[in-house]
């Protein structure tokens, strides 16, 4: 029987820890106060350091606070990160997503910097400046920078940011064996989708969705173990979920991966999410990366990252390729059920759509049905934000 | 040299080909590729400067695809197909075939159409007699961004 208007916006029938506002994933104030609060003072993926295997080789990255960054390997083999904004007339130093730069040079008035963040030529200085500014006065914003877990170039905007070890509070102990090796980046694109940013995290924080996903249903759910695998909440929001075996053959066409990976039991597969948009999804052979930038309170760009072993062989990392794209590539058969199934979800919650709340009621001990997994992030948000999930105003 | 009927067999069976995915044929699209079968889509990354592999199949591995769709959640959105071909190197029995491609997507509701992609196909055609058969389909993507993408190939 449908409800009235009333029962519609009645709250659910919960505790109010278990549901959310619908009007959290529209909002534009709110989003404004998230890219600042729970955006700029988290460790962000910016991108592996595979992408940057030689001396002087960048990679561009917007932050999720807004921020463009350059992230670069030095002729001392460090990574460092660093606005791309010349401090001069705030032009973008680096145009190209990444390249060879022993010199980033400002295309403006050729202002130039080195990289380590020094500003190493001004056109015309001292006739423009005598001694009153010199290119001691005007290196690069640099931001901080550390490469972890697994090779990632993790970057945090803030000066006085916790370290990252601490940001991570032990979430990624479940991958440490499985990331003890050299990985490399094999697949990179980015997905630009009409939907908030949080309701990406949240398809990667539950997997009851994988009612919407064949593969899934087949291999996973209708498998010994499947509902055995348990979501373990860490501090500062993130949280993981434990593995299975995989029974890849029983989708037609599939067969069981040929390929694994090191120390991982066959078939495995482990989740981490970390807090506020970062997921790390080992599928057997795959190890896969999403860094989600929002854009607006309805609309979000995603980067996906796909990477095997350094040291694997043509043919393995041929069928690494293989598996990744057979269920998480652009035509794979998963990426594009969940990618269609949030934005339903932005199309139904846009302004004024009417939509009021977000269940997160299911409690099945912790165990893959549960959906402690959002209700813990949520938490977080709450914390972060200074008000309830479910009551934001 | 080509004869001017050979390359209009090979226009052909590219217009056919694109022609038979848009209406969702699946099985009139394989009638036109050859045992040996093979389709890949490429594409090349600016950002990791590398080249990508986003799908490949052989034959049996494209008609699984196709048999597995009505399982899947899927975008219903029809595509449509323009492809022009450029050029045609003949050597022998089997053709180079080179043609520009470009994918637009049409939404249901409301019926508003999109670019969606833009590339190449590149194509290994063989013929016999007057039949031309796809051998080899690789298409290289310029477009990246696919949005939420889509389970049927171009």
């Amino acid at each position: 029987m449908g409800r009235t208007a009333a029962e519609w916006n009645a709250p659910p029938k919960f505790p109010a820890t278990h549901y959310v506002d619908s009007r959290l994933y529209t909002d534009e104030a709110i989003f404004g106060e998230e890219k600042e609060k729970l955006f700029r003072p988290s460790w962000i993926i910016a991108c592996h350091e595979s992408e940057l295997p030689e001396a002087f080789d960048y990679r561009l990255f917007t932050h999720p606070a807004g921020v463009p960054l350059i992230v670069v390997r030095g002729d001392d083999a460090r990574v460092r990160a660093f606005y791309n904004i010349c401090p001069h007339r705030g032009n973008t130093i680096l145009y190209d997503p990444s390249g060879n730069a022993k010199r980033m040079t400002c295309i403006f008035h050729q202002w130039s910097y080195d990289t380590r963040g020094n500003c190493v030529d001004i056109t015309r200085e001292e006739q423009g400046y005598q001694n009153r500014f010199s290119k001691k006065d005007v290196g690069l914003r640099e931001v901080k920078c550390e490469v972890a877990y697994g090779g990632f170039v993790w970057v945090n905007l803030l000066d006085d940011c916790v370290p990252l070890r601490e940001f991570i509070g032990g979430a990624l102990d479940i991958l440490e064996p499985y990331m003890q090796e050299p990985m490399e980046l094999f697949h990179f694109h980015k997905a630009r989708v009409r939907t908030n940013f949080k309701l990406w995290h949240d398809t990667n924080s539950e997997f009851y969705h994988d009612y919407m996903h064949y593969f899934n249903r087949i291999t996973g759910m209708l498998q010994p173990g499947y509902f055995e695998r348990k979501y373990t909440p860490f501090p500062n929001g993130h949280a993981t979920v434990g593995s299975m075996q995989i029974q890849y053959d029983k989708y037609e066409g599939s067969k069981e991966r040929a390929v694994g990976w090191p120390k991982m039991a066959r078939g495995g597969w482990y989740m981490v999410d970390l807090f506020p948009g970062m997921t790390y999804n080992l599928r057997t052979s795959v190890m896969r990366i999403d860094t989600s930038i929002p854009l607006g309170p309805n609309e979000v760009l995603i980067e996906f990252r796909g990477l095997g072993l350094k040291r694997d062989t043509p043919e393995e990392r041929a069928q690494r390729v293989f598996d990744h794209n057979t269920i998480w590539g652009p035509f794979g058969r998963n990426l594009h059920e969940d990618l269609l199934g949030v934005t339903g979800q932005g199309r139904a919650m846009r302004k004024g759509t009417d939509s009021r709340w977000v269940l997160q009621g299911r409690e099945e001990n912790s165990t893959i049905h549960d959906e402690v997994g959002m209700r813990h992030y949520y938490a977080e948000w709450s914390q972060r934000m200074g008000r309830p999930a479910y009551a934001p105003y | 040299m080509i004869k001017s009927e050979q390359r209009q067999a090979i226009e052909e069976l590219v217009y056919r080909s694109c022609l038979a995915l848009d209406s969702g044929d699946y099985k009139a699209f394989l009638d036109l590729c050859d045992e040996a079968f093979r389709y890949t889509i490429t594409t090349h990354s600016a950002e990791i400067k590398r080249d990508m592999v986003w799908l490949d199949h052989d034959r049996k591995g494209m008609e699984t695809l196709f048999t597995n769709l009505p399982h899947h959640n899927s975008d219903h959105s029809p595509l449509t197909r323009h492809a022009t071909v450029y050029t045609v190197d003949l050597e022998g029995q089997e053709a180079s075939v080179v043609s520009a491609l470009q994918v637009f997507r049409t939404q249901l509701d409301g019926g508003a159409t999109e670019l969606f992609a833009v590339g190449r196909f590149h194509d290994t055609v063989k013929l016999d007699g007057g039949t031309a058969k796809l051998v080899k389909r690789v298409v290289r993507l310029d477009t990246r961004q696919l949005g939420y993408g889509y389970h049927i190939p171009f």
